[in-house]
């Protein structure tokens, strides 16, 4: 009778376990990262506060101190500005030799990261951004980040390249590739690459623009290694994203012009 | 009753503070490591102690049992132990580095995963003391 009982509570634990197991495997989504943002606001806004108030009692000398630093920095950067623009007339002409088309068709906005997953690559992020839709593009200084995932009045979360469920098509300017860039938790694998036309380690991949939902033109990663798989017709590519969104405290929001849905509050 | 009220609100606490401040300074995961002491100072706690590491793993990790499957897993760890070896601190300091050993593999770098040591064994001290004061 003892051995009985000792049986099924073995099979009922063993089937807890079991059953956590699949429940762990299951991909909850990010509204509740997302129902978090008033105590991400309320633990920012001490800080916000501390900088308002150094704002105010900052002393005469150091003001003026930091108005001469600032007029060194006003002139080294209009030298910097004179440099941006021949760059951009520079870069102007290689997308116009490249091809590239410029993005349009999408509105840009800039949006202010909230908060962000605690592993260091921060693979998930809640942005304070207004009118933006699901799917909409979250560019970088540098590169692709992700899309938007979940959105409520004024924050959203982002869904970045490193995540599994997310299939950036991309390609290599100037060539016919076409190929999936897939994430893989801290890298990414971009998959669908013949072994004969396969890109060397250093190549960066940029948006191809297939399927609509991420413009063309956005760098995406850089190839990190690629390897022939004996017997295969495709070559094992892994890369690592362009974009370093871990730091960074703006990101800009790229929205379709012909499918804004912007979320209203009921 | 005040610790099933604290705990869980300081861990809630400590999550909004990892998404708040992840790339300001190195943290730990101040929920996991709460949740970890109250789960080794007294087994009987996983009844709370499981729903709080659901709503941690919900939060961080968008999937319903990363560091609950863990959680899950120690209390029914503790009471096979106890029972082979008989109440003892190694067994639950062998379960408590292996809990906290998940955050690596989560992504964490070893100097949170370290933090959240520091952090997890005065707390899970703290709360023995305090079952020990309930129980006299």
């Amino acid at each position: 009778m003892n051995f009985t009982q000792r049986s099924h509570k073995l099979w009922l634990i063993g089937l807890l376990l079991v059953g956590l197991f699949a429940i762990s495997r299951l991909f909850a989504g990010s509204s509740a990262m997302l129902t978090m943002w008033p105590a991400l606001e309320v633990l920012h806004a001490p800080v916000q506060w501390w900088q308002s108030v150094d704002l105010w009692f900052i002393e005469r000398q150091k003001l003026q101190q930091q108005y001469l630093t600032l007029e060194k920095k006003a002139q080294d950067q209009a030298a910097v500005i004179q440099e941006v623009n021949s760059l951009r007339e520079e870069n102007r002409q290689l997308r116009n030799i490249l091809e590239i088309s410029n993005i349009i068709g999408y509105r840009w906005h800039a949006a202010k990261v909230r908060g962000r997953s605690p592993e260091p690559m921060s693979q998930r992020l809640i942005l304070q951004v207004p009118d933006v839709s699901k799917d909409d593009v979250i560019v970088s200084s540098e590169g692709l980040v992700g899309v938007i995932d979940t959105i409520s009045s004024n924050h959203a979360t982002v869904r970045t390249i490193f995540d599994a469920s997310l299939a950036v098509p991309v390609t290599i300017p100037g060539t016919q590739l076409a190929a999936l860039s897939r994430g893989q938790g801290d890298s990414l694998s971009i998959n669908f690459i013949p072994l004969e036309i396969a890109p060397r380690k250093g190549q960066v991949f940029y948006t191809s623009g297939a399927g609509g939902l991420f413009p063309a033109g956005i760098a995406v990663a850089v190839i990190t290694d690629v390897q022939p798989i004996p017997g295969q017709l495709f070559a094992e590519v892994s890369a690592k994203p362009i974009a370093h969104w871990q730091r960074d405290s703006w990101l800009a929001v790229a929205s379709q012009l012909h499918s804004i849905q912007t979320f209203t509050t009921p | 009753m005040i610790i099933v009220t604290v705990i869980p609100l300081l861990a809630l606490l400590g999550i909004s503070l990892n998404m708040a401040f992840s790339t300001a300074m190195s943290q730990p995961d101040w929920a996991l490591a709460l949740l970890l002491a109250s789960l080794l100072a007294h087994r009987n706690n996983w009844l709370w102690v499981l729903p709080c590491a659901l709503i941690h793993d919900l939060i961080l990790y968008w999937s319903f049992g990363t560091i609950a499957l863990m959680m899950a897993i120690i209390p029914l760890a503790m009471i096979y132990l106890d029972h082979h070896l008989g109440a003892g601190l190694p067994q639950r300091i062998v379960l408590m580095l292996a809990a906290i050993l998940t955050l690596p593999a989560l992504g964490w770098d070893m100097q949170a995963a370290l933090l959240t040591l520091c952090l997890c064994v005065p707390v899970w001290h703290l709360l023995t003391r305090q079952y020990a004061r309930q129980a006299a």
